[in-house]
């Protein structure tokens, strides 16, 4: 396996076994999991809470050892080869820092232990995430945002080839957000560098991912670009009077669910003109067809609740 | 190495309001407690001539006594209080994992025990030296002499007992940390550890109670020399052989009107505390090597 493909995972389990009252039961955090990521990719991976998403990035990272399977960076083993996430940059669950160091000393304490100092890459990183001003300041003052920027700095410390990020977004405001969204692409598309994006934010990740991997109860349920996720997930919009009368004439060919003023009809951008002539004929007025695609957000829950018993 | 040793360096005198608590407390205590001594020999003529009549001041014995305020019971607990803030705090602010991933789980281990017992040694190195230039400070407004006069055999006999004082602060510190860092790994929790930890010394100190009923209700009273074999112990021990050039004596009443003595040669209390060391050491590397960090 060589450097294409920045990150693989093979039969990747983990069983945490929780202690409550009087008995102690096993939760099977993640189940016989499967990932491929080439390097270059912006990929998204998504999964309601308790999916098993920062189970499976704190995996990769070795900070929790699987019970079964196996992780691979660069081609690497995870495990046998700790050195391998050098090129590695993480944010994990929200930036976390010593609060009563200032965010220059944090930085400096993080790359000193990788045995990466450089003075002059910290300062340019700080420029970077625009904390420059503060970075003198001790983290414990720094707002949820402040600390998020730290923390992509603190990701960016080894120039990594491969970033893990974990709600990079969190505490953000809608510039911070844009900005991040930005910067995390242009890593992909102007540096070469792979990303591994997890985000609850779905228009987040429809925006900036190449390829999307969705996990719901530890395993992983649909994988693939955002186009293929969404392929044949269109369906008209016909805004015609009267309503009742043009529901029954489309009927006859497609499927259709009134939707208060207008017709949600199960048709692709191709059948339109179809429609409109079908219309037309049974001297039914046509105000508008319009197509309209299924956000990512709305696939999500979809998809979730199909996979979710009792959801 | 040395990045990381900088880098656990930064993270422990960077907690200044713990480590001026926990240690640096001791340099400045004795700094004002110099200060006050001087302020009252100053003015009280018969507090000079009581200063007099306590015999001559040695700064040899008075820059080696200094190190007993770490190596006595109290100072154990503030030390071991100290790295438990030092190895839990990794776990309660959840930094480990931004650690863990940039550098191998033992050496970064190793180089929290170094650092520690590094960082104690060094304030107490410092409370010393400003603790007999003080003392020779006060020797000076009282009029008396402040000996012995330098001389090579001088020299040598300091440099002995100044080095296996501080060396015994380097042990006191790891063996505290030892006891903090499995405390701290098993609760993950500053509270926890500190709590833990005293717990555990005190569980130690007090074996030898155990001990004694052990051996009692076995018929076997030797079962208390397995007291011989503690940190505390030996800790107390060397002390002891350092000022007064001869064991530390204890003779336990195990029952039926028995005593057994409990001494220990310089040597084997080294050994034992030498074999503790690198246990908990070795014990503690161990079990965070296969630790899941969750936090």
């Amino acid at each position: 396996m060589s450097d294409s493909v920045a990150i693989r995972i093979e039969n990747l389990s983990k069983t945490f076994g929780l202690r409550s009252f009087r008995r102690k039961r096993r939760v099977e955090a993640v189940k016989q999991l499967n990932l491929e990521v080439q390097a270059g990719q912006v990929y998204g991976f998504l999964g309601p809470n308790g999916a098993g998403k920062t189970t499976t990035i704190r995996m990769l990272l070795d900070l929790i050892f699987p019970n079964e399977g196996s992780a691979f960076i660069f081609g690497q083993p995870v495990r046998q080869r700790h050195d391998v996430l050098r090129r590695v940059g993480a944010i994990v669950e929200g930036a976390m820092f010593y609060n009563f160091l200032s965010g220059r000393k944090n930085l400096e304490v993080l790359a000193r232990t990788a045995n990466q100092y450089d003075p002059q890459r910290i300062e340019n990183l700080l420029e970077q995430v625009g904390l420059t001003g503060s970075a003198h300041r001790r983290v414990k003052g720094y707002s949820t945002g402040m600390k998020q920027r730290l923390g992509l700095a603190a990701a960016l410390l080894s120039d990594p080839d491969l970033l893990i990020l974990d709600e990079p977004t969190n505490g953000l405001d809608p510039a911070g957000m844009h900005e991040i969204r930005q910067f995390v692409r242009e890593l992909a598309d102007k540096h070469g560098k792979t990303v591994f994006l997890s985000s609850h934010l779905l228009n987040e990740i429809e925006q900036v991912c190449d390829r999307v991997a969705i996990i719901n109860l530890g395993q992983i349920v649909r994988e693939g670009s955002v186009q293929e996720l969404l392929a044949g997930k269109s369906y008209l919009r016909v805004d015609a009077k009267p309503l009742d009368k043009a529901a029954a004439v489309l009927r006859e060919h497609w499927s259709v669910t009134p939707n208060g003023n207008w017709l949600t009809v199960n048709a692709d951008y191709a059948d339109s003109p179809h429609v409109v002539r079908r219309l037309v004929e049974n001297q039914i007025d046509v105000f508008e067809v319009s197509i309209q695609r299924q956000s990512l957000e709305e696939y999500f829950l979809a998809v979730v609740r199909e996979d979710t018993p009792h959801a | 190495m040395r990045n990381l040793f900088r880098a656990e360096w930064i993270k422990v005198a960077g907690n200044r309001w713990v480590a001026g608590c926990l240690i640096w407390i001791f340099p400045v205590g004795g700094i004002a407690f110099i200060a006050l001594a001087a302020l009252i020999l100053a003015l009280s003529p018969a507090a000079r001539d009581g200063f007099e009549e306590d015999g001559p001041s040695l700064w040899t014995e008075q820059a080696v006594g200094v190190w007993n305020l770490a190596n006595n019971p109290v100072g154990r607990l503030i030390l071991l209080s100290f790295t438990a803030v030092v190895f839990a705090g990794e776990y309660q602010w959840s930094t480990w994992k931004n650690v863990v991933p940039r550098n191998r789980r033992t050496s970064l281990i190793l180089f929290k025990f170094l650092v520690l017992g590094t960082f104690v040694v060094t304030a107490f190195v410092l409370m010393s030296i400003l603790w007999s230039l003080g003392w020779g400070g006060l020797t000076l407004i009282a009029g008396a002499s402040y000996g012995p006069a330098i001389s090579s055999k001088v020299l040598s006999d300091f440099a002995q007992d100044y080095a296996l004082q501080a060396g015994m602060t380097f042990t006191a510190t790891i063996i505290g940390a030892g006891y903090a860092a499995l405390a701290a790994m098993a609760t993950r929790s500053i509270l926890g550890g500190v709590l833990v930890g005293f717990g555990v010394t005190f569980a130690e100190n007090l074996s030898i109670v155990a001990f004694v009923i052990i051996g009692y209700f076995l018929k076997i009273p030797r079962v208390v020399h397995l007291y011989r074999f503690t940190p505390g112990y030996n800790l107390i021990n060397i002390t002891e052989w350092v000022n007064n050039n001869a064991p530390s004596k204890m003779d336990v009443d195990v029952g039926s009107g028995n005593t057994v003595m409990l001494s220990n040669s310089l040597e084997l209390s080294l050994f034992v505390l030498a074999v503790w060391v690198i246990g908990l050491i070795a014990l503690t590397a161990y079990l965070f090597r296969r630790q899941d960090i969750t936090s």
